[in-house]
């Protein structure tokens, strides 16, 4: 039961977004994205989708994010927090400026994961199809601190299939793409399994600058065993949902180089932050 | 240059994600009052009273306690608040306090009699549990004195949310806070009757249920323990 928006945030909103592309990289193509992920949330979605209050609370990832073309069909990728933070703040009475409870900072190796993406229809096709098989790694502190209150990962191992299907839609003068798809994520430890899909949009405005737009959806299939009682972190309880819109910019420094920033946001959700995320990175496009 | 823009950036992140301060708005009155549950005496017994000053976070505090009986002649008090009965008759014994901007006291009538006084009742009252948030949280509930501390019955009428985590019941004087808090015990049931024993604490002590979420060090819901 000790699910985490950390896990979910970082799935709905930096890494498996591209995870869920539907094109595959040729024989040797690859694609390294570094960046960092952040949120900062002093209230949260409850279970009934109303928003309260929480203690001030901090989730700084650093994301090493890969794809490398194994052959023409097949496209592994990594994703994963390669540096976690979670902070919480101090909580000082307004009154005397004591601190009432000491706020603390936890720092570790977040979850991991491990994809392999195969592309259905061929490199050449004008419409990309592709199933992606991901495995998520707890590799992250789920209790942490000395309030055993602060988490860098889930502390579960999931599975996740997923389809997605996309086309390029422009022209020279207009590039754009969109891609659409939809994943079932089987979750152990007594979590919940979701549904998730998610919708992109993707346009070149000017030379060198991409931008896209995302949306996001995980519904949870309310099936998790585990008990009620969770004493770890946070909002990072079992059956969190959300829908998020984001969007992002990126800008080819070089033809090969180039930096991103992107944020997003739940329009609507249960048991997970109500604030938005923030990224922003670096990436090597080695076609 | 540019290229290493988002590695400035993402340290300048990383560096500035340090453990700030949230503030809660925690003020409450000052309270200062008789806590002993005295209201007879045997002439020629004595009997210790004690007070209890709450400053304006809710935390008890040491304070110079002047105490006054209203006839010496019936009941003397000692300035140490020991009462001891000369002869019949009824007083009213004052405690009082001097603060830097008020004078606060409390008064209790004691009488004064020549045939053996039993020992006091224990002390109940009641209460109602209701939500501060969002999360499902109400209820009644009956608090009563025992011999060794005190006893919270909550009625079948409770309920509470089951998806918050981490959701601990505390004994305060402040609603909004669990500086100085007793903590009673995390809660394990969201549904109807169930109790909780609290070994070695007054009846008066605490003012308040505070049913607080730990892990996002935020209060979710209260009980006034009725005077």
């Amino acid at each position: 039961m000790k699910n985490i928006i950390i896990a979910i945030l970082l799935i709905a909103v930096s890494g498996p977004i591209s995870a869920q592309s539907p094109w595959v990289k040729k024989k040797g193509e690859a694609y390294v994205k570094l960046s960092e992920w952040w949120t900062v949330f002093d209230q949260h979605y409850t279970d009934k989708g109303d928003i309260d209050p929480n203690v001030t609370t901090g989730i700084y990832n650093t994301f090493l994010y890969a794809e490398y073309g194994v052959s023409d069909r097949f496209t592994a990728v990594f994703n994963g927090a390669i540096f976690s933070r979670n902070v919480m703040n101090n909580l000082r009475s307004a009154t005397t400026g004591d601190i009432i409870v000491e706020g603390e900072g936890l720092n570790t190796i977040g979850d991991l994961e491990f994809a392999l993406r195969y592309g259905i229809f061929s490199q050449d096709s004008p419409w990309k199809l592709s199933a992606t098989l991901s495995l998520g790694l707890p590799t992250g502190t789920v209790a942490g601190g000395k309030g055993q209150n602060l988490q860098t990962g889930d502390g579960e191992f999931n599975q996740q299939l997923s389809v997605s299907a996309g086309k390029s839609i422009g022209n020279q003068e207009f590039p754009a793409y969109f891609s659409l798809y939809a994943a079932v994520n089987n979750r152990t430890q007594g979590f919940s399994d979701e549904f998730r899909w998610g919708a992109e949009l993707g346009f070149q405005p000017i030379n060198k600058l991409w931008v896209t737009t995302r949306l996001q959806s995980v519904e949870s299939l309310q099936n998790g065993d585990a008990s009620d009682l969770n004493t770890a972190s946070s909002i990072f309880a079992n059956n969190s949902e959300f829908l998020s819109v984001g969007a992002e910019l990126s800008y080819y420094l070089t033809d090969k180089l180039g930096l991103s920033v992107g944020a997003a946001t739940a329009v609507r959700g249960e048991i997970i932050a109500a604030a938005p995320s923030y990224n922003v990175g670096v990436f090597l496009d080695l076609q | 240059m540019k290229t290493k823009f988002p590695i400035f950036l993402s340290a300048l992140i990383l560096l500035s994600a340090c453990v700030g301060d949230d503030f809660i708005e925690d003020f409450v009155e000052e309270e200062f009052q008789i806590t002993s549950n005295v209201d007879s005496l045997q002439v020629a017994s004595s009997i210790q009273l004690f007070t209890v000053f709450r400053n304006n976070i809710g935390q008890q505090e040491d304070v110079n306690v002047d105490w006054l009986s209203s006839d010496d002649d019936v009941i003397r008090v000692e300035q140490d608040g020991t009462v001891t009965a000369i002869a019949e008759g009824e007083v009213s014994i004052v405690a009082r306090i001097q603060r830097p901007e008020q004078e606060l006291s409390d008064t209790i009538h004691i009488v004064s009699t020549a045939i053996e006084v039993s020992e006091p009742d224990l002390q109940t009252t009641t209460g109602t549990i209701q939500t501060t948030t969002f999360y499902v949280l109400e209820g009644s509930f009956e608090y009563t004195e025992t011999d060794s501390g005190v006893r919270i019955d909550i009625a079948d009428d409770y309920e509470a949310s089951s998806r918050l985590p981490g959701l601990y019941l505390y004994l305060s004087n402040n609603p909004n806070s669990i500086a100085g808090a007793h903590e009673v015990s995390e809660v394990t049931t969201f549904t109807g009757e169930h109790s909780y024993e609290v070994e070695g604490v007054g009846f008066s002590d605490y003012s308040y249920l505070l049913y607080y979420c730990k892990p996002f060090n935020v209060k979710v819901g209260d009980g006034k323990i009725q005077d």
